[in-house]
């Protein structure tokens, strides 16, 4: 099974390069990885989907991350009622276009055109994964030209504070006994 | 310091040796070059203040600051350049990371400008050690580097220690600004790991220890690094609970307790391991059921609850599945837990391990006539002309494995040894830096003829700073702990093992220091008196029977009270002499 991940980092350089490298250092693994800015200044916000279907690795995961110094917080949206959007560009050539196809298509809400020319169709899609998913099966009956995805982008639906993230800097500098009594 | 207490004009620089003093760190351990220039320039003014050791090897600077942080309690500050320098550093933070030793490095960097053009001596080291560290920087502005240093200091010693790096590029030391030290809190994204444990799991914990018959505690490196050395003895003794101990958890509980059974695992007691296995409850205490503590983790004392007291959440289920976990600062725990245990648990439990000691303690070569010495015996006579009370630091392999059997170490913090990532070449270097903490007792490195010559430029060190420290070479002739491994699983196919050894008291007396050569029984105890006698370095060698093995031992894939001990015959021929 698939679990979702929403981190909130410092918005610092090599941010991106850290979660990654744990990622992997951990022998966890990425099906997708979306960063971007988010409504607060200074906090990158990620939805990372990964590839871990044992529930005590999930839990791991949620940790290894929290430990990182640049990492705010991070919350599992796995099993929480959220909404997952992904969004794909499909470059088809039209000289074989089935019309019909493309209305069922367009009439469903996903798709898009960007763009057409007497050879080529630029077609956007968006939605959840099954959506896109289905959409692209369907363009995949003509011939694709160029196909690129995105990875998936998580909100949890609602306002309620369970799965808010904690968003202040706090103090790390509690230390052991041993260390303290050496200052 | 006084410069501190208003605006002034600062470098970069100097700024780096105010934040050090400002952490109280009176001794670094480095290497000068080009790009951290600057900071060695600035460092005249500061020489009164802050001893800087020269090293021959940047890796050497790491496990000196690494040792000195586990002596002390302190965090270890280790310099070096950009490049090879920094490079060279990888090797000393991951042991340190493994073995959660709060060190900071400091590395110069090729000038900002230049970053990224593949300039003379560039490396990505703040990039490099992202897998290795708790967590790195590059500070890109001279106004950063107070805060920076500030945080890597809280970062390296809170909550579970580790490295910390921090890469200052060239003309950012040479950069002068208005200075002003951040007074106040550092305040990071991270989360702080929990110091207090919650009491739904400490009621949790009460019940499972009053209703168990057979519990063992598990001592790991936790117990030292959080001070808990009185609150685990007194837990054991509380409810009469027998102790195994990692490796790095040597000497956390006294080994003259009774309570204290001695080492678990691969090399561990069978005693131990047998009562593990055997057990109704582990209460594991700052330990991570590494593989080399649990055998084959699918058979793992397979009948027992497992209470896992740890500060780190991500090691909760990593390697073992737990029945209770109890996040905190395990001094803090167990503060708060052990007045909450009523009674002694009623069990002739202890008797039933005791009766297991006697039966693997038989075995044992220490009390034999042999025709050569064996290092076993090397060491366990450095235990007993110590009086057991030296710090010890010692290498990886065969000897580091004897040393944890024979050399009882009865108080916190006297054994140094790389656990986690087994370093080798950590012991000499790692004693260096221990010694400018410990002057007060004797210090002993015991280390194989294969170890020693990884970090062997270190002698130079020594011998420069006058370190008050006694190196036993254990001399086999052989890659020991490999060779065992050739012999007993790769049908004795022996490759590469068989090492040659320059000859070390003539090596001795060509970097300036005393060497001895023990090659009977006989002579241990003289040369143990003389090398405690001199002030300085001393290297004593001892010429050891080559063959010997380390017994017992649990195989890779085996359960962890399969053991394999000593054969009867190998204790025949030899006692015929």
């Amino acid at each position: 099974m698939k679990q979702t991940l929403i981190v909130f980092v410092q918005d610092e350089p090599g941010v991106l390069n850290r979660v990654a490298s744990m990622i992997r250092r951990r022998n966890f693994n990425i099906v997708s990885i979306v960063a971007g800015r988010t409504e607060q200044k200074q906090i990158t916000r990620m939805t990372l989907v990964l590839n871990e279907p044992d529930k005590t690795k999930q839990k791991q995961v949620v940790n290894n991350l929290k430990a990182l110094i640049d990492v705010y917080d991070v919350v599992d949206v796995t099993e929480v009622k959220c909404h997952v959007r992904e969004y794909a560009l499909v470059k088809i050539s039209v000289n074989k276009t089935y019309i019909e196809d493309l209305d069922l298509l367009f009439s469903k809400g996903h798709c898009r055109v960007l763009d057409q020319d007497e050879n080529a169709m630029l077609i956007e899609l968006s939605g959840n994964e099954t959506n896109v998913e289905s959409a692209i099966d369907i363009l995949n009956k003509h011939d694709v030209l160029e196909l690129m995805r995105s990875g998936k982008m998580a909100m949890v639906s609602g306002n309620s504070d369970q799965n808010k993230p904690k968003l202040v800097k706090s103090d790390p500098n509690w230390a052991t006994q041993r260390l303290l009594e050496s200052y | 310091m006084s410069k501190l207490k208003n605006k002034v004009l600062l470098s970069g620089a100097e700024i780096i040796w105010e934040c050090l003093l400002k952490e109280g760190v009176d001794t670094v351990f480095g290497y000068p070059g080009g790009a951290i220039l600057p900071a060695y320039d600035a460092l005249n003014n500061y020489s009164d203040k802050i001893h800087h050791v020269l090293v021959r090897h940047e890796q050497g600077a790491t496990h000196m600051a690494d040792g000195y942080a586990r002596v002390s309690g302190k965090v270890g500050v280790a310099i070096a350049t950009s490049g090879p320098g920094a490079a060279n550093m990888v090797t000393g933070i991951a042991t340190a990371m493994m073995d959660s030793s709060p060190i900071v490095c400091i590395t110069g960097q090729v000038p900002s400008a230049a970053i990224g053009s593949d300039a003379f001596q560039e490396m990505d080291i703040s990039g490099a050690v992202i897998p290795v560290t708790k967590h790195s920087y590059l500070v890109m502005d001279a106004k950063d580097i107070a805060k920076t240093i500030k945080e890597a200091f809280a970062v390296a010693r809170s909550g579970r220690p580790g490295p910390v790096l921090v890469d200052i590029p060239k003309d950012i030391q040479s950069q002068i600004i208005h200075f002003n030290y951040p007074e106040g809190p550092v305040r990071v994204p991270g989360m702080p790991l929990r110091k207090y444990p919650e009491v739904s799991d400490l009621k949790n914990a009460v019940k499972l220890i009053m209703e168990s018959k057979k519990p063992v505690i598990l001592a790991g490196h936790g117990i030292l690094i959080s001070g808990a050395s009185k609150e685990v003895a007194e837990l054991a003794e509380l409810v009469n609970i027998p102790i195994g101990w990692t490796l790095l958890g040597s000497g956390a509980i006294p080994s003259s307790h009774p309570l204290n059974m001695g080492m678990m695992g691969m090399h561990g007691e069978f005693s131990v391991n047998n009562a593990i296995q055997e057990a109704d409850l582990l209460i594991a205490c700052g330990m991570r059921f590494d593989d080399r503590v649990t055998g084959n983790a699918t058979t793992y004392s397979p009948n027992s609850k497992k209470i896992h007291i740890e500060i780190d959440p991500s090691e909760i289920n990593k390697n073992i599945k737990v029945d209770l976990s109890i996040i905190g600062d395990l001094k803090t725990v167990l503060q708060q837990l052990n007045p909450m245990l009523t009674k002694k648990v009623e069990t002739n439990w202890i008797d039933t391990l005791t009766t297991w000691q006697e039966q693997s303690s038989k075995r044992d070569i220490i009390n034999l006539k042999t025709k050569t010495l064996y290092a076993a015996q090397a060491i366990h006579d450095i235990w007993a002309e110590t009086n057991g009370d030296a710090i010890v630091v010692s290498d990886v392999g065969q000897h580091q494995m004897l040393e944890a059997q024979y050399y009882k170490h009865d108080e916190p913090n006297t054994l140094l040894t790389s656990g986690g990532l087994g370093t080798m070449g950590f012991s000499l270097p790692a004693a260096i830096g221990a010694s400018f903490f410990r002057r007060d007792k004797s210090i002993w490195v015991i280390v194989g003829d294969g170890s020693i010559q990884m970090t062997i430029t270190e002698l130079a060190t020594a011998v420069q700073e006058n370190t008050n420290i006694n190196i036993a070479i254990i001399n086999n002739g052989y890659l020991g702990m490999v060779r065992q491994w050739q012999q007993l699983f790769y049908d004795e196919r022996y490759k590469e093992t068989p090492i040659s050894s320059p000859d070390y008291v003539k090596l001795s007396e060509a970097y300036g220091l005393k060497g001895l050569r023990v090659k009977k029984r006989s002579e241990i105890a003289d040369a143990i008196k003389l090398a405690e006698s001199i002030n300085g370095p001393v290297l004593v060698e001892f010429i050891v029977e080559q063959h010997d093995m380390v017994y017992p031992m649990v195989a890779t894939g085996a359960d962890l009270n399969d053991m394999i001990s000593r054969p009867v015959h190998d204790q025949f021929q030899e006692s015929e002499m």
